[in-house]
């Protein structure tokens, strides 16, 4: 193999990497994926709707403490959860108050924004404590559905979420193993991409900058990469053909993922602890 | 039609029913106006292994791929005539239970892939055909133990070398438990380390008997080893020849060269040879024989050639190829001012060969390309570390090294692909690191191994033109400069096609052509080779050595050293990061310790006839046509 080909291929993150071993405490492992997506899906879509800053916080409190205990994490990743998550909080919370009309909007309780306190002001330019309230809760709301998402998206490999879907969801597996077989691609045409573009640079054919030369570029790598992206994929249909893909409805699944009373209650714990979150910070107002 | 050999009956007869039967088949493509392959009959007895031979268009591959029944059934095609194999006929059996039948490797060992360890990986085809849990694992574990993997298998396949990746394709087909292996040119995609892994695996499969194997290969150097039986295709697609691999290949050599199929360099230098009047008989086909026979044989041709005299001088002392002598710093900056006067022959012209004596002492031509102590970085590994290389204008330069060594780093360095750190490259009076693309386009050329992806325009004109458009070049001078570059690379009738509908010989060609409209003095490739069937590649090294007598100054990243030696006037050998050597090629062969030091092979011809007693006058010589013997 030449090695520029080869390169890419060692690259750090492994879609495929099974999960490492670990002990018994660190439960989101033991579960299926279906549970662990299926357990915070009411949260999250009750999360839209959400408007105080109580509930928000709730729930990245409940996910935070899954993880810390349920998941085996690298430190790095404990410090982005436990730091970059208030960290993001904060930027976008401020960032979100900037885009607020004060004289329009009105607060969680029903106050216009312009008659709440003033935080801060600079000239004619007045900050109001319910346009930064309002700000952070919609950062804490995004920050809480991401939180919620990890809980199911850092315990979880590719793999096992394409076999439950096969197995629990009765997804056809041609379409499952094939996707699975899809991961490949990526980083195979993220390299190619970039031969393709150092090619084209070596040609001259920049054609400038600013956004219409841009877009001249790039359709100008979309024939190259498309040719090879459709030999490659036929290459690879025709090597799984040979190894009798799809010859019958169903195949030997040696990893069975299988669906257990702890799933049951998991997402019956899950969906318990939701309720109660929300029935103690209950964010909504019944006029 | 068939006009096939008498030695077809001497083929081994099977006392049991043949375990593939391949009768009179013609296979005509979709869109396709004749058939190739056109007339093929031949059995398969069960542990037989049968290499199949034939020039570039004679449809081997369709063949193999017709053996399991990808054609028809997922490839669109028409086939006459009966394949039928273990008693099923293929044209009426679905691909799926075939594959229990017949287990196929192909060339591209990244497309093989689907899962992400070797053990899922191999398990992937049983599974399929719903073999229970424990025996998937027990034949998963059988065929990665015979492969060589086990140990390896929770590992993601991307891991893995190519020679790695095919290897692990070869357990794939063999978990399949099919009496027959069909390979379509395994190693084609491999370097020399890859393709001896790989041999060196088929070889323990076959010596445990119980697979037919059916391999089409253009290596043969490799595959001679454990072939049983060879069967020869002409460039029509008929068969012409099928009997026992040794004694066809020894007796009928001439006519199978004749017939455009690529014969071991050892046997095609054993023809000249006898030409020359050693006696050599029988032919020898692998230089371990080569070299045997010409011991044996220590009476001295009756008429030593005059052309002998050709080889050995008018090279520079080795110990100094070692080292790179530091160039004054001015040589390094004066461009010259002329890229059409190319500085050939003032050493002495010798035989027919090309312009070995420009590396002559008495040539001190300022350095064409100057590398001064080159380090660069991709991403946090260090690839080259200070890189120092002359290229003088004329030369013939190839790199080699292991995979990794920073060869594709080096050159992209020196084309301008990667801009190197300023100050440390020159080309052409350039620096490849400051220049812009459109002026560096008129000092040097870059062709990438894959010529699609450099084509940036919707016809093959325009492709041309692209490079001067660029510098606003008046029309009447585009036109007369492509005009000429179609003419030259026999383009003329293709100038309104889309570059992608060309053919993969054109294409090169055409990417060769881009690369040198804009008049650059140095043209450089990166294993142009690479993934091509022998004719092809041949094509392109006429090419290269044409352009290369006409003054361009060429360089190109290879693994074949074979091309390397009958090519390169000088090669640098890289290891790790560092140039190790870099000289004048028949001087960088002849240390044996540093090529294998360096990971690499030497030349097949290097193997057979250096340091013979009895032949002190074939000591050396590492090229085809400097062996004595005129055009055999």
């Amino acid at each position: 193999m030449n090695e520029t080909l080869a390169t890419p291929q060692r690259a750090a993150f492994d879609p495929y990497a099974p999960a490492p071993p670990t002990s018994a405490i660190r439960f989101l492992y033991r579960l299926n994926p279906l549970a662990k997506l299926a357990g915070p899906v009411p949260a999250i879509v009750l999360l839209v709707f959400v408007r105080d800053l109580v509930t928000p916080v709730a729930f990245v409190l409940l996910a935070w403490v899954l993880l810390l205990v349920g998941a085996r994490l690298r430190p790095r990743a404990i410090a982005l959860l436990l730091l970059g998550i208030p960290a993001a909080v904060a930027v976008l919370g401020v960032g979100f108050a900037l885009w607020i009309d004060p004289s329009t909007m009105l607060g969680s309780d029903g106050a216009r924004v312009d008659e709440t306190v003033v935080a801060w002001r600079i000239g004619g330019w007045t900050m109001y404590g319910g346009a930064l309230a309002i700000g952070l809760a919609t950062a804490l709301r995004l920050a809480a559905i991401l939180a919620l998402a990890l809980v199911a998206g850092l315990t979880t490999t590719g793999p096992d979420l394409v076999r439950s879907f096969v197995q629990q969801l009765r997804l056809p597996y041609r379409i499952g193993y094939t996707a699975m077989a899809a991961f490949r691609f990526v980083p195979r045409f993220g390299h190619e991409l970039d031969v393709i573009r150092s090619a084209h640079r070596v040609r001259g054919s920049h054609g400038g900058r600013g956004p219409f030369a841009a877009v001249a570029r790039w359709t100008g790598y979309v024939v190259p990469l498309l040719a090879g992206a459709i030999r490659h994929a036929e290459r690879v249909a025709l090597a799984m053909d040979a190894r009798a893909f799809g010859a019958h409805r169903d195949r030997t699944e040696r990893y069975p993922v299988p669906f257990r009373a702890r799933d049951v209650v998991f997402i019956a714990l899950f969906w318990a602890a939701s309720a109660a979150i929300l029935w103690l910070c209950f964010p909504w107002r019944l006029d | 039609m068939t006009s096939v050999d008498p030695d077809a009956s001497a083929a081994p007869a099977a006392p049991s029913a043949p375990l593939l039967r391949v009768r009179d088949v013609a296979i005509t493509h979709e869109g396709a106006d004749a058939a190739t392959p056109r007339a093929v009959t031949f059995d398969v007895a069960p542990g037989e292994v049968v290499l199949v031979l034939g020039p570039s268009g004679s449809g081997k591959s369709t063949l193999a791929l017709a053996l399991n029944g990808l054609i028809p059934h997922a490839l669109p095609a028409r086939v006459d005539g009966d394949i039928t194999i273990g008693g099923l006929a293929a044209a009426a059996t679905s691909v799926a239970v075939l594959s229990t039948r017949v287990g196929m490797v192909f060339q591209d060992p990244d497309a093989q892939l689907v899962t992400g360890t070797l053990l899922d990986e191999v398990a992937f085809g049983p599974e399929n055909l719903r073999v229970p849990a424990g025996e998937v694992v027990r034949r998963a574990e059988e065929a990665l133990r015979r492969v060589g993997l086990w140990e390896r298998r929770a590992e993601n396949p991307d891991r893995l070398s190519g020679g790695g990746r095919q290897r692990l394709a070869i357990a794939c087909a063999l978990a399949m438990a099919s009496p027959l292996l069909v390979l379509d040119e395994p190693t084609a995609n491999l370097d020399p380390a890859g393709i001896e892994e790989v041999y060196a695996a088929l070889a323990d499969v076959v010596a445990a008997g119980d697979r037919a194997i059916v391999l089409v290969e253009h290596d043969l150097d490799a595959a001679l080893g454990f072939v049983d039986r060879v069967v020869v295709l002409d460039g029509e697609g008929c068969l012409v020849l099928d009997g026992p691999a040794q004694t066809l290949l020894r007796e009928r050599a001439e006519e199978i060269h004749a017939l455009g199929v690529w014969l071991p360099v050892s046997t095609l230098a054993a023809l000249r040879l006898r030409a020359a009047g050693y006696a050599l008989d029988p032919l020898p086909l692998t230089p371990a024989e080569l070299r045997a026979a010409l011991q044996a044989s220590a009476t001295q041709p009756v008429a030593p050639s005059a052309s002998l005299a050709a080889t050995a001088p008018a090279q520079e002392p080795r110990a100094e190829n070692r080292t790179i002598a530091p160039e004054p710093a001015a040589s390094r900056e004066k461009a010259l001012p002329s890229v059409t006067s190319p500085v050939l022959g003032t050493g002495p012209v010798l035989g027919t060969g090309p312009v070995l004596g420009t590396a002559g002492e008495g040539d001190r031509e300022a350095g064409l390309i100057s590398v001064r102590d080159l380090t660069v970085r991709r991403g946090r590994q260090e690839v080259l570390h200070g890189v120092s290389l002359d290229v003088r204008r004329g030369e013939f330069l190839a790199v080699v090294g292991e995979n990794g060594a920073g060869k594709t780093t080096l050159v992209q360095a020196i084309a301008g692909v990667v801009p190197p750190p300023r100050g440390r490259v020159a080309v052409d009076g350039i620096d490849p690191g400051r220049a812009a693309p459109r002026e560096l386009a008129r000092h040097v050329g870059f062709v990438f191994q894959n010529p699609e992806h450099q084509f940036v325009a919707h016809t093959v004109f325009d492709e041309l033109a692209h490079g001067l458009r660029l510098r606003h070049a008046p029309a009447a001078e585009i036109r007369e400069r492509v005009g000429d570059m179609l003419a030259r690379f026999g383009l003329a009738g293709k100038a309104q096609t889309h570059p992608f509908l060309l053919s993969g010989g054109q294409k090169r060609r055409l990417s060769v052509g881009t690369a040198l409209i804009a008049g650059a003095p140095v043209l450089v490739l990166d294993e142009p080779t690479f993934g091509q069937d022998r004719e092809r590649a041949d094509e392109l090294l006429g090419i290269l050595d044409d352009l290369h007598r006409d003054g361009t100054t060429v360089i190109v990243v290879t693994h074949d050293m074979q091309l390397v030696a009958e090519h390169a006037t000088h090669t640098a050998v890289l290891s790790d990061g560092r140039v190790v050597a870099h000289g004048a090629t028949t001087d960088v062969f002849a240390d044996r310790a540093l090529i294998e030091s360096a990971g690499l092979r030497r030349p097949p011809l290097a193997t057979a006839l250096s340091g013979l007693p009895a032949h002190p006058e074939l000591d050396g010589i590492v090229r085809l046509r400097d062996l004595p013997g005129g055009d055999a």
